[in-house]
């Protein structure tokens, strides 16, 4: 029988903080062992319980998507002990992972429809995943037109800065950065996701959306959506509770009969209407 | 083939199994409260009391549970698991709402996409003696979620006291294994006619209905019924009814690190708890007794019976007997399942 | 019958929005019980009951409902209870109405149950007498001698702080000089000391039963919860259970009314008043202070006198 519960050996490669805040910090795993690498696939939108031994486990969704082989990528945002610990870690370290865990974002419904992601903040990993999963030569095509916005409430907050300028070069993907402040070097736009939104209001014919933010930022822009006619059945959003096991199994995270680690965390807001209001 | 135990035998009974397995069996720890634990003299076997404190889940998920143990901390430790046991198991002694209880944990933790290996592993190597409820308490009502107290599913042996022996049913094929052994003797017709008559008597004291069935359709109805604000109010926010109860399953892992040695261990936990759904962030999804006592209930009566189609309690009635504040499960039962026209609230105590 | 003025007055202070809710007791599902109720209107007010099964120590509930104003029902120990949380500033808004009650002593239902063969189905008071019925029981017992040991040494029966009183105050002599466990403890060695209360709280399964059956323990963060720092661990090894039982206890001094609420909220009967009650003698003996009495009175670890006996420190 296999452990579960046992994580995998991951060697830290490389570590970069992203934000002037220095409250985020991206690790970039290899794997240890090649048979470990080998029987790991995922999609974009599942998760890592991410464990240093001596201090715990805390899950975080993978940020770099399938097709970077040979390494995955996390962005962790200090907060308790384990993040704290994610923090000072040091290149060459040994981390233990358990995953992929989690459903994943809904890439087969996706297939052949235009894509909306909205993200706000630090909540941004999994859809950076999914979107540099999508702009990949091989997976262009699988959907067709991708729109993003994302915001942050200053320019320094933004993830993955490098590749927005990439992306915003690109002809293939309609990328939208905002911030809640400006500063002397950001030329880009000065405003909350959910006027952002109105403002370029894509269509929602045969689109689906994918939203993950504060919930300050999902309480403003969900009605938005539904205003452009989004049906509940293709907005999705990745939830967040607290987890331990990651498997179903200890029961802390779940959301009337479904867990998120387990038959989440990607819902769509049709299967969260018909939940208790648990997250 | 109808076997008994003489009662003068099971000391060597018992020796016999001490020496050749890990046996579990209840136990006083002091004059009133038994729990399940590891036996290691035959004296400490306890089967007096109707309904021990801590449930038999313990044989297969202990309250605290070491998950693997790691030589060095931080960056190079290399985790070395437990979920491995020493010897086959039995766990002997345990009653007929523990036993359906653990098939319940069982259906969690055993499911196909995971397979949590440390009550797996235990579970497929324990053989169990049931024995059956000659006295069902007042609190019991195991009659109403699907069991009783002389229901034999999930022993692999089944023990009825007959006062001067225990009448032995071997009753799957780990049961059959027992066959041979020495202690077991033949028993008489009239010592089957005595089981059935105990088994009669007793089925007819847990005789009191708790509305069980149908109970998952009325709370879909219910998930933001004014009954929640309620029904909390005197709940005090402890552990009881969760530890104590055979089919909660919860449990919380943290590491535990001395001197770079360590080890990841598993505790009970229980949403009734409020730092349980806490996130570092300061949000509580559940901050709230209501919200945490409609967690509690529904787990056990609408979203379990949601995934594996039956409800999450036995009727044990531990959770009546020990709360410090006495909340009565099956009057919560009742009062959810009654029919209450407008402006007639009912009554919940 | 204290019972029945009881239930008037609850009626006339609800009619009249005196309070919003009362908290008493109530009569419930298990004999040797009663259940905390939570009334809104007066014709709820039937259902108060009082006798000798009212052992929780309902203050603790006044954490929970801190924006209503409160009727309470007290004992003697509940109010000086509220006492102590009103020096601690826990009411600034709407400080609970008391309406106190002057106690019987409460009935020890876990000594009834060992004194009884088989289940007991039921149990009434009749004067001094409690007569339990059982299956194939039937047997009348003396009520002080099933008296919880709190009880027996308690000389504050009588709720001085309650607002409201209902009955005559009683006469505040105790059956008991000492509390049996701590009188025992006394006498042990300090290894036989250490052993003892190894034992004892070997049992625990930390269900906190007796921290949130406590008015006592309202901290936002207990100290077994915190994660930074991390004063102790989650699981089993007896000095994290000696650590939690010893500092629970410490946080009570000076702070504790003896209610006794904590071990009776203990579902694996451990004992743990001698604990408290042990450290209630000791700042009695060293600062002439008892929780509760004086309304105004400062808890004696909480400040500093030049006149402190400092004795103890050697």
């Amino acid at each position: 029988m296999k452990n579960p519960y046992l994580p995998i050996p991951m060697i830290l490669k490389k570590a970069q903080t992203e934000t002037s805040d220095r409250l985020l910090r991206t690790l970039e795993l290899s794997f240890k062992n090649k048979e470990d690498e080998k029987s790991f696939h995922f999609i974009p939108g599942q998760f890592c319980e991410l464990s240093i031994l001596g201090k715990g486990e805390a899950p975080f969704g993978i940020a770099s998507s399938p097709i970077e082989k040979g390494s995955l990528k996390f962005t962790i945002n200090k907060a308790g002990v384990v993040t704290t610990a994610l923090h000072h870690i040091e290149e060459g370290s040994e981390i233990g992972i358990r995953g992929p865990l989690g459903n994943g974002y809904p890439i087969d419904l996706f297939a052949g429809k235009d894509l909306l992601v909205i993200g706000g903040g630090f909540a941004f990993t999994t859809l950076r995943s999914l979107i540099a999963y999508y702009l990949h030569p091989e997976n262009r095509t699988k959907v067709k037109q991708i729109t993003v916005i994302y915001g942050a409430r200053m320019p320094g907050l933004l993830l993955y800065r490098d590749e927005l300028l990439e992306w915003e070069k690109r002809n293939d993907i309609k990328l939208v950065t905002t911030v809640d402040w400006g500063d002397k070097d950001w030329k880009g736009r000065v405003g909350l996701v959910p006027n952002v939104l109105e403002e370029i209001a894509p269509s929602s014919e045969n689109t689906c959306a994918v939203i993950c933010g504060p919930p300050i930022m999902i309480k403003f822009t969900f009605p938005k959506l539904v205003a452009l006619r989004f049906p509940n059945e293709r907005i999705f959003t990745s939830l967040e509770k607290r987890m331990k096991c990651g498997i179903g199994k200890c029961g802390r995270c779940n959301i009337g009969h479904l867990y998120v680690c387990k038959d989440g965390p990607v819902f769509s807001y049709a299967q969260l209407e018909k939940l208790p209001k648990d997250y | 083939m109808k076997l008994k135990l003489n009662k003068k035998d099971v000391e060597n009974f018992l020796k016999g199994l001490i020496e050749e397995y890990d046996l579990y069996a209840p136990a006083q720890l002091t004059e009133g409260v038994s729990v399940f634990k590891k036996i290691d003299r035959p004296e400490e076997v306890n089967l007096t009391q109707p309904v021990t404190q801590k449930p038999a889940k313990e044989a297969f998920f202990p309250q605290s549970e070491v998950m693997f143990r790691y030589e060095e901390t931080g960056n190079r430790g290399q985790a070395v698991s437990t979920e491995q046991i020493r010897k086959e198991r039995i766990l002997l002694g345990a009653r007929p709402c523990d036993i359906e209880a653990i098939s319940i944990i069982g259906k969690v933790f055993e499911a196909e996409d995971y397979t949590d290996v440390y009550f797996a592993e235990k579970r497929k190597r324990t053989t169990i003696i049931g024995l059956g409820c000659n006295h069902p308490l007042s609190t019991c009502f195991c009659s109403s979620t699907g069991g009783g107290p002389f229901n034999r599913a999930g022993s692999d042996l089944f023990f009825t006291d007959l006062g001067e022996a225990y009448f032995v049913e071997l009753l799957t094929e780990k049961g059959m294994a027992f066959r041979e052994n020495k202690f077991f003797k033949e028993a008489d017709p009239k010592d089957l006619d005595l089981m059935k008559e105990i088994e009669n008597k007793a089925s007819q004291k847990v005789d009191r209905t708790i509305p069980v069935e149908g109970i998952e359709k009325r709370l879909d109805l219910m998930v933001e019924s004014p009954f929640w604000d309620r029904i909390h109010e005197k709940c005090i926010g402890c552990g009881v009814c969760t530890f104590l109860c055979p089919t909660c399953h919860c449990f919380d892992m943290t590491d535990e690190a001395v001197n770079q040695k360590g080890q990841r261990v598993r505790n009970w936990d229980s949403c009734l708890f409020p730092i349980y759904s806490l996130e570092t962030s300061g949000h509580n999804p559940r901050p709230t007794g209501r919200e945490r006592t409609r967690q509690r209930l529904m787990h056990k009566f609408n979203y379990y019976p949601k995934n594996f189609g039956r409800v999450a309690c036995v009727g044990c009635g531990r959770c009546i007997l020990y709360c410090p504040v006495q909340f009565d499960i099956r009057e919560a039962l009742v009062y959810a399942s009654a029919k209450r026209g407008k402006g007639q609230k009912g009554k919940f105590k | 019958m204290i019972q029945q003025q009881l239930r008037e007055k609850a009626k006339e202070l609800l009619s009249n929005k005196t309070v919003d809710l009362i908290i008493g007791f109530g009569e419930w599902t298990l004999p040797l019980r009663t259940t905390p109720v939570f009334i809104r209107t007066p014709e709820g007010a039937e259902s108060l009951v009082w006798n000798s099964f009212c052992e929780n120590n309902l203050t603790a509930y006044l954490h929970k409902f801190s924006r209503l104003k409160i009727g309470l029902v007290v004992k003697g120990c509940d109010a000086r209870s509220v006492v102590a949380l009103n020096l601690e500033k826990r009411f600034p808004n709407h400080p609970p109405l008391l309406i106190g009650i002057p106690c019987q002593r409460l009935v020890d239902r876990k000594k009834v149950k060992k004194a009884v063969k088989g289940e007991i189905l039921q149990a009434v008071e009749q004067g001094d007498l409690l007569l339990v019925k059982g299956e194939d029981v039937n047997v009348t017992l003396k009520r002080e001698d099933f008296l919880y040991s709190v009880c027996q040494v308690c000389t504050h029966r009588t709720p001085h702080q309650a607002h409201i009183l209902i009955g005559d105050p009683v006469e505040e002599v105790s059956p008991v000089e000492a509390h049996p466990d701590v009188v025992a403890l006394e006498g042990m060695f300090p290894e036989e000391r250490w052993n003892f209360f190894e034992k004892e709280t070997s049992r625990c399964i930390r269900c906190y039963a007796c921290r949130e059956a406590c008015p006592m323990c309202y901290c936002a963060e207990c100290f077994v919860d915190s994660s930074r720092p991390r004063w102790i661990e989650k699981s089993f090894s007896p000095s994290d259970l000696a650590f939690y039982h010893i500092v629970r206890a410490y946080h009570q001094t000076g702070r504790c009314s003896g209610c006794g609420a904590c071990e009776r909220a203990c579902p694996m009967d451990i004992r743990l008043t001698y604990l408290t009650q042990k450290l209630n003698q000791e700042v009695k003996d060293l600062y002439g202070f008892e929780t509760g009495i004086q309304p105004e009175a400062a808890p004696p670890l909480s400040t500093f006198d030049p006149e402190d006996k400092q004795e103890f420190i050697k």
